[in-house]
């Protein structure tokens, strides 16, 4: 594995030779500090894109989405407690999030051709974003709702009657929240007609 | 010139007689069926059918004609009081959301819609 012209070894070649210089521990410690320092940066970085901050530092979030989101119970409520963009939308465990992140690079994508950079097109593609959506909040069994809400911690006492009937009916058939709960935190695409409300017209 | 001036001021009576009717109709249909749809009224209220809660043309029927319909129902959507479901039993009513919160316009717009059910 020599280079040709030089006669000096390749690059693969110096680094399948051990080492003659540096003792085996100095080559771990080093390895074990810049590890912890890469995946540190790595997580780092990572969690930086789940804040609110850089979800609403593009406009077509912070215009759109974020607006009526700040007027729902998500957003501000009683006691405080606040769920924010990547709570409702970034899967909690590592493996999940890792390939929502990737997908996400598709949204990167829209960013760059511009594909919702208006209301008007945020309101044209509403109906498939919110699809989309649903569709993978029901693949996981709404995982993201239920990081924080639980049929079993539902009180019969404090929950108004109907809902309270209603979930527990929900939760005899195995459905999921977002099978009846879309458009708790932004509005509901046009002509999105709620399950179970179709009705003569 | 005498028969036109008259067939106008029939004309013109006419119209303002159509605004005077239409005036208790929803001005905006859709919009007041995107925010019954985003609060689930229809979750307990069909429109023509009764659910946990009356249908809206029951509604509509209870106060057609009556001066105080709208604000009626306006305070029906958003004071949260006890109400009577179809079992008997009682619950207070979700309080109507709007965004921006507490839009008059809005919320008259839905009450308008619900009052604007026929039979059919």
């Amino acid at each position: 594995m020599t280079n040709r012209e030089s006669g000096k070894p390749g690059w693969w070649a110096v680094l399948r030779r051990p080492s003659a210089k540096y003792s085996l521990l100095g080559l771990l410690v080093a390895g074990f500090f810049s590890g912890i320092l890469f995946w540190g940066g790595f997580n780092t970085g990572m969690e930086a894109t789940n804040t609110m901050t850089f979800c609403i530092s593009c406009h077509e979030m912070r215009d759109n989405v974020y607006k009526e989101y700040q007027y729902t119970i998500h957003y501000s409520n009683r006691t405080g407690v606040r769920a924010t963009c990547s709570d409702c939308h970034v899967p909690k465990d590592w493996t999940n999030k890792m390939i929502r992140k990737v997908k996400a690079s598709y949204e990167i994508w829209g960013k760059i051709t511009g594909k919702i950079d208006t209301p008007e097109k945020f309101e044209a593609n509403r109906m498939q974003m919110a699809e989309r959506e649903w569709a993978r909040m029901k693949a996981s069994d709404s995982i993201e709702c239920r990081n924080c809400h639980n049929f079993d911690a539902m009180s019969q006492e404090l929950q108004k009657k109907t809902p309270y009937k209603k979930h527990m009916e929900a939760k005899a058939a195995g459905q999921t929240c977002i099978e009846c709960h879309q458009g708790i935190a932004h509005r509901l695409p046009k002509g999105f007609k709620k399950p179970g409300t179709e009705e003569e017209e | 010139m005498k028969k036109f001036a008259a067939t106008l001021s029939f004309a013109v009576a006419s119209l303002a007689l159509t605004g005077m009717s239409t005036s208790a109709l929803a001005q905006d249909a859709e919009a007041a069926k995107a925010l019954a749809d985003q609060n689930n009224c229809m979750q307990c209220h069909g429109l023509r059918k009764d659910k946990d809660g009356p249908a809206f043309l029951k509604t509509a029927d209870k106060y057609r004609g009556k001066a105080n319909a709208v604000d009626e129902v306006i305070k029906h959507i958003t004071s949260g009081k006890k109400i009577k479901l179809a079992d008997g039993t009682q619950e207070d009513h979700k309080i109507a959301k709007t965004m921006p919160p507490n839009d008059a316009a809005q919320l008259k717009n839905l009450a308008q819609y619900i009052l604007s059910i026929q039979a059919k």
